[in-house]
Order: structure tokens, then C-alpha cells, then sequence
């Protein structure tokens, strides 16, 4: 009785989730082959890298000097207390490479340059101009698609990789005004106890981020139904979509390269 | 095996969510003829041409281009037909992060081997001969209706196709307009010997163009004759539709 209804609820749910990711699956297959042969149109390739990357930088860059200046303030209290100074940076280092950066990164990633592609993509199903390349025999995987795919990934590692200096900086800067300690002491504090592990961690787990938040924006884009109120919805679902798997996947690498 | 039409539908038919709208249709289209689809609103005539380069699947029948069976085709079959058989749709589906010139020279590029600058000259060129001269390097959002079908013409024809279909060309058009398209229609077939399927409700264009005209009603080819034995015949159906009477023995679903 309680539990009939919301079966059923859940039940459906489940279903449409499944459908979803069948829908994406079937996406990333279709994206694969359109890769093999490579044949990459380079123009649609450049113009995306371009604007997903402009669009990108400011923000994330201010993103990550505070995310890395507040991991110093976080630690602040403790660093003082025990006197530990030189390991202010590690503290912040690590955090800011293996977890923040990428993830705080993805996100703002995902909100900004994934959902403009959505909104984007969806526009031009609802309005035809897929089905007009279609009827020019271009095939919006390869034209479309794959090229977007492609510059979210090298963006978003790109901008991850920035981010993560940037943070570095900030938690430089913070740790200078804040607490008192030299610049000397904190490039030491990072360059003693941060490993290339800890860098590559969160690079790989960014390309993993970048391919959720690619595959997902687009697909939602291409499978729009009615009208401008799809694509509100579309976008809406896409984003929290790409937050969902990437929360996932970022648990699934960790765990699994404990 | 039987000798095929340049274009055939044989007893095609569809049906959306069981509500079927073609029922069993023949039509036979030949080379470099200029056919027009007539017919009142939602009785399949955009369906029909979109069968064609494989935009719907059909229920039933067969599909038939230049003696190759094209219904059971995929979507990665379709595309040697599409560069054959052109599509101008209802709406232009002009890619609006474009310009005109952009969008004219997307295809060049991807089809014609041109490299970009090449094409752009060429779009520009193209652009010239559908009198958008002017407009080249506007985007679609700037432009009238009949301005962005005529760019979506000439679009379309960068395929250098053998069949075009085109969907109500000329619909919302001023009259100049219209006449100019009915011009480029009827030099396409005659000095490229083009084969064109036209759907419209436009009559002066229909007289004055059209080969033949297949009207079409209960999801079938109800009539299919020239335009001026279309316009004498005794039918009643095809007499309500031409004279546009409101009242007759035509059943109009929806009304
Ligand atoms: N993709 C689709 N999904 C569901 N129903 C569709 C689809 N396309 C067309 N139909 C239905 O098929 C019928 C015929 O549509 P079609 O677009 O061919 O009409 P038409 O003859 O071109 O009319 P008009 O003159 O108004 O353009 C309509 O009832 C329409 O609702
Ligand atoms: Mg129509």
C-alpha cells in the first residue's frame, strides 16, 4: 500500500535511468567508430578547443587560487598550533591535486562549457539543423559530435593542469598573508612531499571527468523532444547527470588506485 | 525483374502511434521530370519525401532510386543517396551559428574537396545566383523567410544532386519570390536535366511548373495526371481541392 505506489515510481525511475545510460553507451560506441578512421575535421576541432577553453579559463582560474588558499586557511589552526609550517603545503598540495582541483574543476566545467553544449545541440535538434546536415550527407557524429568530445577532453585537462598551479599559487599567496610563512618554506613544504603520483592522480581522473562531461552533454543535446522546453530540461538533466558520474567515477578511480 | 522508375514507391506504407497516414502508396517518378505533391495539411506529403533519403523508416512496401531498393537501407546507407537526392526542407535548417556563406560552403568543403577558402568563393558565387549577393555574411536569424529557403536552396544544391525534393518552396513567399523559385525550378530540370518532387499548395506555381501533379488523399495517389487535366477533371474530391471549397465530399480529418 505504502509501498506499491512508490515501487512503481521507482521502478520507472530505474528504467528511465537505464534507457539514459544505454542511450550514452550507445553514443560512446557511436563516437568510437566515427574515430576510426580518424577522419577529424580539424576546423570544428580548433573553433571548439577555442571557445570551450576561452570561456573556461577565467573562471576556473579564480576558482582554483581560492580553492587553494582555503585549503591553507582550513589548516591553519593546526598548522599553528603544532608549529608544523613545513607542511602547510603539503596539506594543501595534496587535497588540491588529487581531489579538489579536478572535481571543483570538472563541476564548473560541466556547468559552464556542458551545458552551453547541451543547450546548444538541443537547439539545433529541435530545429532541424541536424536533420539538415543529415540531408547534406554529414554525419553529425562525425561533424558535431566527435569534435566536441575531443576538445572537452583536452580542455578539461588543460584547464585541470592550469587550475592546479593556479591553486598551488593560492594556497602560496594565503599562506603568506595569513600565516606568516615565506614563500621558501612553502615551494619546499610542495616540492618535498607532493609526488608526480599525486599530480597524475588528478589528471587522469580530470580525462575521465572530461569524457563524462563530453558524452553526457552531448547526448543529452541530440535527444531533445519538444520544443524550447526541452531544452531546458535537457540541459538541466545533463548537468546533473555529469555531476552524478562524476562524484562516481572520482570514488571508482580512488578506490581502485588505493 | 521489371524495369523501375528513375524514383518508385511501391505500396508504401505508415502508420504513427497505429494512426496510419499512407496506405498503400504507388507513385513512379521519371528521370528529370518535375513532379509536385498536393494535398491537404497532414495528409503525408512532407512523410513522403522524407521516406526517400531515409529521414522516417516505412511500415511496408518498397522505395526504389535509380533501380536500387532504398527503404531497407541504414542511416550510413543512406548518405551515397543523400548526396544524390537533395532535400530543401519546410523550414530551411540553416545552421544559425553561420553565415550564409558558411553555410553554402560547409558542404563544398565536406563533398566537393574544396579547401575553405575555395569554398567560401564559391558559397559566395552560389550565394550571387539566389540574389543574396548582399546578405553573404549574414546569419540566418537576420534574414526573411524567403531568404533563408532561397540560401537553403542553393545550399542544398552544392551536391550538384540528381533529384531534388523540395518542400513548399514557396510557401510565405511574396509573389516575385515565388515566380523566381518556380524559374530556378523549371531551369534545374531543363538545362541539368534535374528531376524534381515539389510539395505545395502554391496553384500558379503548380500550373505553371509542374510535369504532373500526384494528389494525394487517404494516403494514397488519388489523382495523378498534368496540371491541366488535374484542373478538368470531373473528379469531385480533386474538384474540391482545386476550387478550395470548404464543404464537399473530400473527409478532412481534424475538421
Ligand atoms: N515524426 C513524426 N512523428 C509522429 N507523427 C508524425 C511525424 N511526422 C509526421 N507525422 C504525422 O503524419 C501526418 C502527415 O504529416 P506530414 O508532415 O506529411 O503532412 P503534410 O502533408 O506535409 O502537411 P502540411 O501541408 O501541413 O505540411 C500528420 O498527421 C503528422 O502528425
Ligand atoms: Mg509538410
Amino acid at each position: 500500500m505504502i509501498g506499491e505506489r512508490t515501487l512503481t515510481l521507482l521502478g520507472a525511475r530505474a528504467i528511465a535511468v537505464t534507457r539514459e545510460v544505454g542511450g550514452i553507451a550507445l553514443m560512446t560506441g557511436q563516437v568510437l567508430r566515427a574515430l576510426l578512421p580518424p577522419r577529424l575535421d580539424g576546423r570544428e576541432l580548433v573553433r571548439n578547443l577555442h571557445r570551450m577553453g576561452n570561456r573556461s579559463l577565467p573562471i576556473v582560474a579564480l576558482t582554483a587560487f581560492f580553492a587553494g588558499g582555503l585549503m591553507v586557511v582550513q589548516s591553519a589552526p593546526f598548522v599553528k598550533r603544532l608549529g608544523a609550517t613545513s607542511l602547510a603545503g603539503w596539506a594543501a598540495g595534496y587535497a588540491v591535486l588529487r581531489e579538489i582541483g579536478p572535481i571543483l574543476i570538472g563541476l564548473m566545467f560541466s556547468g559552464r562549457v556542458g551545458a552551453n553544449n547541451t543547450a546548444e545541440l538541443g537547439t539545433m535538434t529541435v530545429t532541424e539543423q541536424l536533420d539538415g546536415l543529415r540531408a547534406l550527407a554529414i554525419d553529425p557524429i562525425r561533424y558535431l559530435i566527435v569534435p566536441r568530445v575531443l576538445a572537452m577532453l583536452i580542455m578539461l585537462t588543460a584547464l585541470t593542469i592550469i587550475g592546479d598551479l593556479v591553486a598551488l599559487v593560492g594556497a602560496a599567496v594565503v599562506a603568506y598573508l595569513v600565516l606568516d610563512i615565506d614563500w621558501r618554506t612553502m615551494y619546499f613544504s610542495f616540492a618535498d612531499n607532493l609526488t608526480p603520483h599525486d599530480f597524475f592522480h588528478g589528471v587522469y581522473k580530470s580525462v575521465a571527468f572530461g569524457a563524462a562531461i563530453a558524452l553526457t552533454s552531448c547526448y543529452f543535446g541530440v535527444t531533445v523532444k519538444g520544443g524550447a522546453v526541452g531544452v531546458g530540461r535537457a540541459v538541466n538533466a545533463a548537468v546533473v547527470a555529469a555531476a552524478v558520474s562524476i562524484m562516481l567515477l572520482d570514488f571508482f578511480i580512488t578506490y581502485a588506485t588505493a | 525483374m521489371t524495369a523501375r522508375a528513375f524514383v518508385e514507391f511501391i505500396g508504401v506504407e505508415k502508420a504513427f502511434a497505429g494512426k496510419p497516414v499512407l496506405r498503400g502508396m504507388d507513385l513512379a517518378i521519371g528521370k528529370g521530370e518535375i513532379l509536385y505533391i498536393i494535398g491537404t495539411s497532414g495528409v503525408g506529403k512532407s512523410v513522403t519525401i522524407k521516406h526517400l533519403v531515409g529521414f522516417l523508416p516505412i511500415d511496408r512496401g518498397e522505395i526504389w532510386f535509380d533501380g536500387q531498393r532504398v527503404d531497407q537501407l541504414d542511416e550510413r546507407g543512406f548518405y551515397p543517396v543523400r548526396r544524390r537526392v537533395g532535400m530543401v526542407f519546410q523550414n530551411a535548417t540553416l545552421f544559425d551559428a553561420m553565415t550564409l556563406t558558411e553555410n553554402v560552403a560547409l558542404p563544398l568543403r565536406k563533398h566537393q574537396g574544396l579547401g575553405w577558402k575555395a569554398a567560401l568563393a564559391d558559397a559566395r558565387r552560389r550565394l550571387a545566383q539566389v540574389y543574396l549577393a548582399d546578405f553573404a555574411d549574414r546569419y540566418p536569424a537576420e534574414l526573411s523567410d524567403g531568404m533563408r529557403k532561397r540560401a537553403a536552396i542553393a545550399r542544398t544544391l552544392t551536391l550538384a544532386p540528381e533529384v531534388v525534393l523540395f518542400d513548399e518552396p514557396t510557401t510565405g513567399l511574396d509573389p516575385v519570390n515565388a515566380r523566381r523559385i518556380d524559374r530556378l525550378i523549371r531551369e534545374l530540370s531543363r538545362t541539368l536535366g534535374v528531376t524534381a518532387v515539389v510539395v505545395s499548395h502554391d496553384l500558379p506555381s503548380i500550373m505553371s511548373v509542374a510535369d504532373r501533379v500526384a494528389f494525394l488523399y487517404q494516403g494514397r495517389v488519388h489523382a495523378l495526371a498534368t496540371p491541366a487535366a488535374l484542373a478538368a477533371s470531373a473528379d469531385p474530391i480533386v474538384q474540391q481541392f482545386i476550387a478550395g471549397r470548404s464543404s464537399g465530399p473530400m473527409e478532412t480529418p481534424g475538421f
